[in-house]
């Protein structure tokens, strides 16, 4: 068994699985721990609700919907669902049965003990709410009796103007003899309280009595569970008719009428009853709440495994709804791609669950060819992962294409330094990763914020690009700005001179850019240059490479033909003019152009601009003007390679799609015609009462030849790869503008900030040095490392998605989705 | 002061790309290990060398108005 790798997709098989009915659930379940296989539909035309396990389902939705209902009771009584329960295993169906009842009998106590609860705490807040009405309201009856005189004096005086008012409108005699004041006792909430009384004055025209008090302790509605701050009132009036208005405007507001006597003695009678029952009532309450807090923590204990039982379970009897079954045999039958170097663990798999279960009839796997495209499966671990990730995002490979995912490994992390190079930089995002890595166990667990979790999926990916931008940085002799002498300067500043000074060269620095670059006048001229030739070498670098990635794919397909017709044309022109411009970028560093002779004469002459010399090699081929040659003989090797490129473009073009032709009409006149598409492959007996044809495979549609779609797809693709490999090339001058920016914005911040405080001296200094260090790394946090790592990373990834995957990868394989319990609990 | 030099190392990392194509453990990561491991040398050998080159004859020196 050869191992597989991320170079191509896992090789998979479609395999056919024959599962003896009775011991269907408990297999599926072993293969869903397993997760390997992949299961296809085999009943496309049945809809969902038609399929043979829909109700053992709709009986497990129920069971979720009554775990859940548990879920939501634990937070009201202040119970943490905890435990463990990745060893929760589908269960049988006897102990499913199970499971169902004491959920419904727990369900039918919790709700019994809801509505009595509810019940209760309805009359613990009628007889608080009454309790205040009759304390608050004994005041207001002894207030009342001796203003019972004064309105009997207001009344007496015939000028009392709002009387007379009434008088007129209403023109009914008042009975004074037989005062007969009645009252309205009740309790509102206190929001309502101003609009209450305005109602009333206005509906009674004033002819009332109002006061209120407000209740202290806070009334906590049962039903909604809402805090409400509530005012007992009361409310003298005379006459029946006016104290009935009274009760239906209060109820109408959502004001609770009491009755309180009007007797003083009867009053503090009710009182005393009142406090008892609710004495009563609190025990009651307290009992109630504690039996339901004890249920509730019984069912805290295990309510994380029925989850995973009811999820698991649910899961199984979707997929058997993939399955058919034979009704001859008494098994199910069901179809599903795997990665082949697993068949034998499914095997093993499928062995011991029969062993298990003691069945005599063994679950069966064959293999079944096909020519069906399987789905891609890239077998990745923690730490190929998040590279894979970055492929698949801009699309997920055909089956056994040629996978960028390996080569991204490195190349992103590269690329990406190249814009981030600093190494002080690189240590602070290398750390990070490194922080996120070791702590890797304990933060690995759902739950966490959206952006930590997408830092934390990267946690390689950053280590990387933390380790080569240290890297680069080095290079670059970048660290927070400043420069690192790690080797003997190649130049030497001339001593005692003023004005401008110019170093002379003695040698070469040994690893990166001499440190005697660092703040000079023209520094930036010169890294201006270096970095701009260097992103086109790695641009034309990696996109070569890319397109010798296409061989793999031509040979591994067999497409030998594409070799002559697309790579080769392709390679030649990429390399006459794109690579020939790193030639002569690398040329021209490695002459000496201010050399001279032995008479002191120059050699060569004045160094030649490269961009005129790429300009005149269309313009002007063949010829070079004497000021600007970088050889001899130049002229006649630039017209030879522009000839070449010139030519690839009609072998790119038009010999492939004639080459297919005359392969096509070669097969016709020898009197091959399209295979028949009625071979069907029988899997099951002739007899089945599904006719036989159940899994029955469509055989792969050959395509008609269309030379008109073929020479169009190809003027398409040579035009797409002509017009690309110059805007792909300039597509990685963004290294240069990128690491450019980088360098800059942190020269910036350093003069900016702390520069200045490091020629203060005393207690002064010394503070706003401080000040100012922590103003710099915090903008070093802020802007250098996340917002200008955060677009080198996007710069990085579109170099991956653009420029190198074009060349080779198609990307339009699906992704190989186990059914796994694993997976399926972690999307949760 | 040689451009050579750049030859020399770049044989010297040849010979590493050679080695650690051999020294990789056999097993399921190899050929993971192996690209990466070989790609991170080239990767790092074409940046210095390219630096490298770039300085061997420098065009234009450093220059500076105010004292070092």
């Amino acid at each position: 068994m050869a191992y597989s790798s991320l170079f191509r997709s896992e090789e998979m098989s479609l395999i056919q699985l024959y599962i003896p009915q009775e011991t269907a659930p408990y297999t599926v379940a072993e293969l869903g721990e397993l997760g390997l296989i992949q299961f296809r539909d085999l009943n496309p035309d049945v809809n969902a609700f038609q399929r043979a396990y829909v109700k053992e389902i709709r009986r497990l939705d129920e069971m979720e919907r009554r775990l859940r209902f548990f879920a939501a009771q634990m937070p009201k009584s202040d119970i943490e669902i905890v435990g463990d329960a990745t060893g929760a295993r589908a269960r049988s169906a006897t102990e499913i049965d199970e499971l169902e009842e004491k959920i419904k009998e727990h369900e039918r106590h919790i709700t019994q003990m809801n509505d009595s609860y509810e019940e209760l705490q309805k009359r613990y807040l009628e007889l608080t709410e009454a309790r205040h009405v009759l304390q608050e309201t004994a005041e207001f009856f002894e207030e009342a009796v001796s203003r019972q005189d004064n309105i009997r004096n207001s009344f007496d005086e015939p000028t009392a103007p709002l009387l007379e008012h009434q008088d007129l409108e209403q023109g009914e005699p008042i009975a004074f003899s037989n005062l007969n004041l009645g009252f309205v006792t009740g309790v509102i909430s206190r929001a309502k309280m101003q609009t209450f009384e305005r109602i009333l004055w206005r509906a009674l025209r004033g002819n009332l009595y109002l006061k209120y008090a407000e209740i202290d302790e806070p009334i906590t509605d049962p039903e909604t569970d809402e805090v409400l701050e509530k005012n007992v009132f009361i409310i003298f009036a005379h006459g029946r008719e006016l104290i009935n208005k009274i009760r239906k405007i209060s109820e109408s507001l959502g004001a609770t009428l009491y009755k309180v006597d009007d007797n003083p003695d009867q009053r503090k009678k009710s009182l005393k009853e009142i406090t008892d029952q609710i004495e009563d009532h609190n025990s009651v309450l307290t009992n109630t709440k504690n039996a339901r807090k004890s249920e509730l923590v019984n069912i805290a204990e295990d309510l994380l495994v029925w989850m995973t039982i009811v999820k698991k379970e649910k899961a199984i009897y979707h997929n058997m709804n993939l399955f058919i079954y034979d009704s001859n045999r008494k098994c199910l039958i069901a179809e599903g791609w795997c990665p082949t170097n697993d068949l034998d663990q499914i095997r093993q798999t499928l062995k011991a669950a029969t062993d298990m279960l003691g069945s005599t009839v063994p679950s069966i796997l064959n293999e079944l060819p096909t020519t069906k495209e399987p789905p891609t499966f890239q077998r990745t671990n923690k730490f190929t992962v998040g590279f894979q990730e970055i492929v698949d995002a801009y699309g997920v490979a055909r089956y056994r294409e040629v996978n960028p995912g390996l080569f991204t490994i490195i190349t992103f992390p590269f690329l990406f330094a190249v814009m981030f190079g600093d190494c002080g930089h690189g240590v602070l995002v290398f750390l990070a990763a490194l922080y996120f890595i070791i702590r890797e166990k304990s933060l690995d667990k759902p739950g966490k914020d959206e952006i930590l979790e997408m830092f934390f999926g990267g946690r390689y990916i950053i280590l990387l690009m933390g380790l080569f931008s240290i890297y680069t940085g080095l290079i670059y002799n970048d660290m927070f700005s400043r420069t690192l002498i790690l080797f003997p300067s190649g130049f030497v500043w001339p001593l005692n001179q003023t004005g401008q000074i110019e170093a002379r060269q003695v040698g070469v620095y040994h690893f990166g850019i001499d440190p005697a670059w660092h703040g000079t006048d023209n520094y930036l001229l010169f890294t201006n240059s270096y970095k701009m030739k260097m992103s086109i070498i790695l641009g034309v670098i990696q996109m070569s490479f890319g397109i010798i990635l296409t061989i793999y794919n031509y040979t591994y397909f067999k497409k030998r033909i594409s070799i002559y017709t697309e790579f080769i044309p392709q390679m030649l022109f990429m390399q006459c003019i794109f690579g020939y411009l790193v030639f002569t970028i690398i040329y021209k560093w490695s002459i000496d152009w201010y050399e001279k002779d032995s008479e002191g004469n120059a050699i060569h002459n004045s160094p030649p601009g490269l961009l005129n010399m790429l300009i005149y090699m269309f313009l002007q081929p063949g010829t070079v003007a004497e000021s600007d040659k970088l050889y001899s003989g130049q002229g006649i090797v630039q017209a030879t390679l522009l000839i070449i490129s010139l030519i690839c473009v009609p072998w790119m073009l038009f010999v492939k799609p004639f080459i297919l032709r005359r392969e096509y009409k070669k097969i016709r006149t020898q009197g091959y015609h399209n295979p028949q598409t009625d071979a069907t492959r029988i899997s099951t007996d002739e007899d089945n009462e599904y006719g036989g044809a159940v899994v029955a495979e469509e055989m792969l549609e050959i395509e008609e030849f269309d030379f008109g779609e073929i020479m169009v797809h190809q003027v398409i693709h040579t035009i797409e790869f002509c017009l690309g490999c110059i805007s792909n090339t300039a597509s990685y001058l963004r290294l240069w503008a990128l690491s450019l920016a980088h360098a800059q914005l942190s020269v910036v911040l350093w003069d900016m900030t702390l520069k200045p405080t490091l020629d203060m001296k005393g207690i002064f200094g010394i503070i706003a040095f401080i000040i100012a260090l922590t103003l710099w790394f915090c903008l070093t946090i802020g802007i250098l490392l996340l917002m200008e790592g955060l677009s080198a990373f996007l710069h990085a990834l579109r170099l991956h998605w653009v420029e190198f995957n074009n060349k080779f990868y198609e990307g339009t394989g699906r992704k190989f989705e186990p059914f796994s319990f694993e997976k399926l609990l972690k999307e949760e | 002061m040689s451009g050579f030099n750049i030859v020399w190392v770049g044989l010297s990392v040849g010979a590493l790309v050679f080695a650690s194509y051999f020294s990789v453990p056999k097993g399921p990561n190899q050929t993971t290990i192996r690209t990466s491991v070989i790609l991170a040398i080239i990767c790092c050998y074409l940046m210095w060398a390219i630096t490298y080159l770039a300085q061997l004859h420098p065009l234009i020196k450093p220059k500076r108005s105010h004292p070092v």
